[in-house]
């Protein structure tokens, strides 16, 4: 049932393209972070139109399906007579663009349990708006939402898989490759999803035991 | 009645206290504890208890907390396991059975309902299902359980929600309804299915004081009524004046028991002196006033 | 570049019947997973000790691996032991399985949430787990439980855009594929986005109604 010779000559392939699934995934993620601290202080800040862009941008890029994104991001440089983006920028900015919006809600209900009290002291002590921001507020956070943050870089790890669709050889594409060569279907996915596993239930673990020693520390 | 447990007023004749007019009709014990022990991993919860209810017996639990005595009522209702010694409702085991070897294996679940079909519960929180009037909460059983028609089942669920006094708040839901009168539902909701024992566990302890009264009411007039009643309580007060037996458990035995007088006034024991010394320091402003009844 | 929406109006019975099948994926898909879940949930709580650990092992495999990945594996890597689907088919049970370990985290964090106490006072009143479960639990934790629902129902109906992969004729698939032919990008993807935006939008207000009216029954 289960090809050993096959799934050895595999294992190589699998693994660079490991690397470029991990690549993207980390690499949106952090791109992500940065994206989602500035929509979640859009969105916390005191202007209504800066609250409106926040929201806007959470509701379109939470609303639509990440694989459309990446469609629309890939197919509409073209549009405008521009060259298509090269598949991994494309994959990169669809990742860290969608993840974004997820990760500042997450950090939106971080920033909204810090204490009014905080800000107003270091306000006091003459700490500019950003430094604040920065130095007071998102340290504790990331602090308090690490357990969300974690769950979040695992689906964003499995919505990388759809990157394959844009031409990036990620796992997923590598494996749809491997498998439409040699029609070991079931065995070549199996693997793959294997492969996620291996990586996603670790840190899903690692995510339950923060959240664990989260609540311990609170109590 | 009597009330008396400031040892600094005059204590009323002990002939009031033991006047009261219900003691054990029958021979035979309705529940019967023989060396009834559990413990938890190393600490013994409850150790050798040996006690007999019997009909129309109301028997009362105190001790300080930790002493056991809520766990004990559980395991009357096998709500706790215990592990060592019999538990024996109108001559049935409780929640064990003894197979071929003498080892004994838990009661399916037929065995241990029929065996609790003679029990009521009133618990300290409560208990009541909120989603549910409270008239469905005390119809739920008579329904599921029992089989009666919804018309019938509601009916009788109005008897008994009138017996409590609130046959008025019969279609609102728990959240509606003070404290006391969720436990006075709660009361109903066990009456409904006329067990011949009822079980409270510490009922008035999450209410307000205020709240108190309304519910020791129902309780005495169920014990007027000739229930058999094992009480857990804090209220010294409601157990000198309604108790047959007043059972004193500390640190998981039973210390010492006897009738109200015996256990409040007379008991030379020294901790149960201090237990209910105090209870009267705690209580001390109240300082019920004694009066005489006939 | 041009702005031509006459290119939805020519396809629009295409269209309206890429939307239906989304609808029906969806749907299916979801209330199939609702099932399951309860059931994944019903049997964790009652099931032994060997059951709940082998589910524990499902929900853990399941939740690890990319919907898309298990798309695959059921629609291509299926009949090599026999499994053989039709796309729409494979699409509506991937979407039920795969949503069926998450509706029974749902589940089974919602049946926590319900005092023991409550369950305690109707065993001793002689009811059955399955009569608590039904009477008891389901209809208040339905109540806690309900902004976790829909949540996972927008999830869902994002996820049946990726069945396009597999080639299930849904609104995806069908407006990328007008897009293509005709070289109309702009028009046919901003309809999708569109289209999306509104179910989402749409789910999403009818849970919160519905969460106020079943949340006043508790509090009246």
């Amino acid at each position: 049932m289960f090809d050993w010779p096959t799934f050895l000559f595999s294992l190589p392939l699998l693994g660079k393209a490991l690397l470029i699934t991990l690549q993207t995934s980390l690499l949106g993620n952090a791109i992500g972070f940065v994206i989602g601290t500035l929509i979640a202080s859009m969105q916390l800040a005191k202007m209504p139109l800066l609250r409106r862009l926040g929201g806007s941008y959470i509701f379109i890029f939470r609303g639509v399906p990440l694989l459309v994104q990446l469609l629309v991001i890939y197919y509409l440089a073209p549009m405008f007579g521009l060259p298509n983006l090269p598949p991994m920028v494309a994959a990169i900015m669809a990742l860290s663009l969608c993840s974004g919006a997820y990760i500042a809600e997450i950090l939106r209900g971080g920033l909204l349990a810090i204490p009014s009290g905080q800000r107003e002291a270091a306000h006091l002590l003459g700490m500019s708006r950003p430094a604040i921001l920065l130095r007071v507020e998102l340290p504790q956070a990331v602090q308090s939402t690490l357990p969300s943050l974690v769950n979040e870089l695992v689906l964003l790890i499995k919505s990388s898989a759809l990157v394959s669709v844009v031409g990036l050889a990620d796992l997923t594409r590598v494996a749809q490759n491997l498998a439409s060569s040699d029609y070991l279907f079931f065995q070549h996915y199996l693997v793959l999803a294997g492969i996620y596993c291996l990586i996603n239930i670790p840190l899903t673990m690692f995510g339950r035991r923060l959240e664990r020693h989260l609540e311990r520390s609170l109590a | 009645m009597p009330l008396s447990l400031s040892p600094s007023t005059s204590p009323p004749a002990a002939s009031n206290l033991e006047a009261t007019p219900k003691g054990p009709d029958k021979a035979s014990p309705i529940i019967h504890l023989s060396a009834v022990g559990k413990r938890f991993g190393n600490h013994q919860v409850l150790a050798d208890i040996n006690l007999s209810v019997h009909h129309s017996e109301v028997v009362c639990l105190i001790g300080p907390s930790g002493s056991g005595k809520s766990t004990l009522l559980r395991s009357m209702a096998f709500l706790e396991e215990y592990d060592e010694g019999e538990i024996h409702i109108e001559g049935r085991l409780l929640g064990w059975e003894i197979d071929d070897r003498g080892r004994r294996k838990h009661a399916g679940r037929t065995r241990l309902n029929q065996a609790r079909r003679n029990l009521g519960i009133v618990f300290q929180q409560f208990n009541l299902w909120p989603h549910m009037t409270a008239l469905g909460n005390v119809t739920e059983a008579l329904v599921r359980v029992r089989g009666i028609k919804r018309n019938e089942a509601e009916k009788r669920a109005m008897e008994v929600l009138d017996k409590v006094g609130l046959a008025e708040k019969a279609k609102e839901y728990p959240a509606r309804l003070s404290g006391g009168q969720q436990q006075r539902v709660a009361i109903a909701r066990a009456l409904a299915m006329e067990p011949k024992i009822m079980l409270f566990d510490e009922p008035t302890s999450a209410l307000d004081p205020e709240l108190v009264g309304e519910v020791l009411a129902v309780m005495k007039q169920l014990a007027l009524e000739g229930m058999t009643m094992v009480v857990v309580t804090h209220e010294m007060g409601f157990a000198a004046q309604v108790a047959d037996t007043v059972v004193f458990l500390d640190q998981g035995s039973i210390v010492t028991r006897g009738t109200p007088s015996e256990v409040f006034r007379d008991t030379q024991h020294p901790r149960l002196r201090q237990f209910l010394q105090n209870y009267l320091d705690r209580n001390a402003f109240w300082h019920t006033t004694t009066e005489q009844e006939n | 570049m041009t702005f031509d929406l006459s290119i939805i109006t020519a396809n629009a019975d295409a269209i309206w019947n890429a939307f239906l099948v989304t609808i029906y994926t969806w749907l299916a898909g979801s209330v199939l997973g609702l099932i399951a879940g309860l059931l994944i949930a019903a049997l964790m709580l009652f099931g032994g000790r060997p059951l709940q650990r082998l589910l524990r092992v499902f929900i853990e495999l399941v939740r690890g691996t990319p919907f898309l990945v298990i798309l695959f594996l059921v629609y291509y890597g299926g009949p090599s032991f026999g499994l053989r689907l039709g796309a729409i088919t494979a699409g509506v049970v991937c979407i039920a399985g795969y949503s069926s370990v998450y509706f029974a985290e749902i589940f089974r964090s919602g049946f926590a949430a319900v005092p023991r106490g409550q369950l305690e006072a109707g065993e001793c009143l002689g009811l059955g787990r399955l009569q608590l479960m039904w009477r008891v639990q389901l209809p208040q934790m339905l109540v806690l439980i309900l902004p976790s629902i829909i949540n996972m129902l927008t999830i869902l109906c994002k996820e049946t855009a990726v069945l396009s992969i597999i080639t299930v004729p849904e609104l995806t698939a069908v407006l990328t594929g007008i897009g293509t032919r005709t070289f109309t990008f702009i028009e046919t993807l901003l309809v999708l986005c569109i289209a999306y935006l509104l179910l989402i939008e749409i789910t999403s207000r009818a849970g919160r109604w519905l969460e106020r009216r079943v949340g006043t029954y508790l509090q009246r």
